[in-house]
């Protein structure tokens, strides 16, 4: 991937900031996030719960729910930004030309109305199509995200289906109306390991036969590394670390993705061993610590790192790879 | 596809029937709610067809069989006109159906019309609206009805008659529509907060849902959303309401009927009908009894068949 360009960027976030109104005042939940994401590409956004991963694609859709709000930053898609634009563009663009897959396919379809009938709504609506070709795409789309029998699904009622199939029927939500960008927020969270990895199976198999981009938010970094293109480790709502797939796992930098990557158990590891955890918990919102919000947590942390905010730079692949830690950065600069 | 192929697989903890035919397996199990819903649909019929099977008419007067007792002939008797009790019961059916049906349904539409824009656009709409209902309610509804009674019966009725006379339309003779009109539109004014309420509690913790932001992220537009995803699910309590709504509609025109401000003689309403029966119940029980049997009959039914629904489209209510 080469997405430095400006130019085949699809979506250019910068300094994203999203606050909620809480009872002490505002909290800051999303502080400044910068990400892009290429035409093609697929990024894999990275951190633990609580992190600001869904807030933040939701604020980019303007999705939010009352009392959190969008204080700072643009988000450009195609070079158009989603925080100022009307209500009327707005909403071509979702479901349009960005397709959503959300976290939880229990909750996520309405149930009480047939999955057909769902799937057939953003057609008819973006594509101005006739019900019956609306229902011709439908059953086209239930078989591209696999599932058999696609005529008689249509007719059914989410709960009448499985967990996965509801996820695949989510997908096909997603896809409908062929996006440039599918944002897919944890979508295999909800279910068991063999469907999860079909479901990424699909989306990669999808991603290569459509051409879209795809922006794939999970906590799951042994997930993320058969499926994205680049990585982007988010902590209490910064971005600490930005690399192809590859450089992340061969050599993280952040202190907190080493300690993410150090906590996946693998076989090799001997039977007896603890498995190693990173120390503390995540800073709670309007309780920032005023530097770098790692820090208390952090094994090289420095006397500059409670006082400063550190900025993300470029540690190598000719500046791919971004970090967002004085400690990687210093070290760096004396080598 | 390279993709492992799943079976169709349907869970087993639920039978794949859908929301309403599930609710429909709770109901027939209600004894109460069955029973309930035969009386409707028994009282039903007879407001639509029985005022054409009845074998009197319910105005013609016999005045050689004034205040008779229940007999095979006339099974609850006849009033102190001569006229046939059952016939007018089965005709007070029809009036109590109809402005129970009216009203429920204007109410119906200007509560959930109200309480979805409420609910779901938030403020200001919400406190405008939420304003306007507990205005509504704070009126004594009695007093609002003769108020209405008192200042718009007159000039719908020197409407009517310049009407008459303007198009000798037949249908500007029959006085009963303008009982019907201010009716109504009386009931349906003060009837409508209870559902603006509930709709718009409803849409409150509907819309905060997944599915909704799911259909928000696919960029259909509010209307869409709120008819198709938001309003289908707040159906359930809604339907509940509606149930109780009509007996409550049918007691409530009896009570104004009684009182006069209603449904007037010579066209039957149960109310009415009470109003004359109580005057000679001491020589002629059966006057009082016949019409407030079947209010009463009417009303514990709707009840019945309420309480069933609700048990029936709550599935956690239910063992």
């Amino acid at each position: 991937m080469t997405a430095q360009n400006k130019q085949e960027r699809l979506l250019d976030v910068k300094g994203l900031t999203v606050e909620i109104d809480g009872r002490r005042g505002p909290a800051v939940v999303v502080d400044g996030i910068d990400l892009y994401v290429g035409k093609g590409e697929t990024l894999g956004v990275v951190g633990e719960s609580g992190c600001g991963k869904s807030l933040t694609m939701l604020s980019l859709m303007r999705l939010l729910p009352n009392k959190i709000k969008v204080t700072k930053g643009t988000a450009e898609f195609n070079g158009r930004d989603l925080q100022t634009m009307s209500n009327r563009e707005l909403r071509k663009v979702r479901g349009g030309d960005i397709g959503f897959v959300f976290q939880d396919p229990m909750t996520s379809l309405n149930p009480v109305m047939k999955v057909g009938d769902q799937l057939c709504e953003p057609l008819i609506y973006h594509r101005k199509m006739s019900k019956a070709d609306a229902r011709k795409r439908a059953v086209e789309l239930l078989r591209l995200v696999g599932i058999p029998g696609p005529e008689e699904r249509l007719d059914a009622y989410p709960h009448e289906l499985s967990g996965g199939m509801r996820q695949r029927v989510m997908i096909a939500i997603g896809l409908a109306c062929d996006p440039k960008l599918l944002i897919a927020d944890e979508p295999t969270t909800a279910l068991d390991v063999t469907i999860q990895a079909q479901i990424v199976d699909l989306v990669k198999d999808l991603r290569n036969k459509l051409g879209m981009s795809v922006v794939w938010i999970t906590h799951d970094l042994a997930l993320i590394a058969g499926l994205a293109d680049r990585v982007v480790v988010l902590y209490a709502g910064t971005v600490v670390e930005d690399a192809p797939v590859d450089d992340l796992y061969a050599n993280p930098s952040h202190p907190y993705t080493r300690g993410l990557l150090a906590s996946i158990p693998t076989l090799s590891d001997a039977p007896a061993a603890r498995l190693s955890s990173i120390g503390g918990t995540p800073p709670e919102p309007g309780r920032r610590p005023a530097g770098c919000p790692f820090a208390p947590r952090c094994p090289l942390a420095m006397d500059i790192c409670l006082r400063e905010v550190p900025k993300l730079e470029p540690i190598s692949s000719e500046g791919r790879h971004r970090a967002a830690c004085f400690a990687v950065n210093t070290a760096l600069k004396a080598a | 596809m390279t993709l492992v192929q799943t079976n169709p697989i349907i869970t087993d903890d639920e039978p794949p029937v859908s929301l309403w035919r599930d609710a429909w397996h709770r109901l027939k199990r209600n004894k109460l709610a069955i029973f309930g819903l035969c009386v409707i649909v028994v009282l039903a019929f007879a407001a639509v067809f029985g005022p054409y099977l009845t074998p009197f008419d319910f105005l013609s007067q016999d005045l050689d069989a004034r205040n008779q007792a229940p007999s095979l002939l006339h099974l609850f008797g006849t009033d102190d006109l001569g006229r046939d009790v059952f016939s007018r019961v089965v005709y007070g059916t029809r009036t109590a159906f109809l402005v129970a049906v009216v009203v429920t349904a204007i109410a119906l539409a200007i509560g959930t019309t109200l309480g979805a824009i409420a609910g779901f656009f938030g403020d200001p709409y919400d406190r405008v609206i939420m304003w306007l209902t507990d205005m509504t309610m704070s009126v004594p509804n009695l007093l609002l009805v003769v108020v209405i009674n008192a200042s718009l019966k007159n000039p719908i009725a020197k409407w009517m008659e310049a009407q008459y006379m303007a198009t000798l339309n037949p249908f500007y003779r029959e006085t009963i529509w303008i009982d019907f009109f201010l009716v109504f539109g009386s009931m349906a004014l003060i009837s409508w907060p209870p559902y603006a309420r509930l709709v718009r509690a409803q849409v409150l913790s509907i819309r905060s849902r997944p599915y909704i932001t799911a259909a928000m992220a696919l960029g259909l537009p509010n209307r869409i959303i709120m008819m198709r995803y938001v309003v289908p699910n707040a159906l359930g309590p809604l339907i509940v309401s509606v149930s109780a709504g009509l007996g409550t509609a049918m007691v409530l025109e009896s009570a104004f009927s009684f009182l006069g401000v209603g449904v007037n003689p010579p066209t039957p309403s149960w109310g009415n009908m009470i109003s004359d029966g109580l005057r000679v119940w001491q020589h002629y029980p059966h006057l009082l009894a016949a019409p407030a049997f079947v209010l009463g009959l009417a009303s514990v039914a709707f009840s019945f068949l309420g309480d069933g629904l609700n048990d029936a489209l709550n599935p956690r209510g239910s063992k």
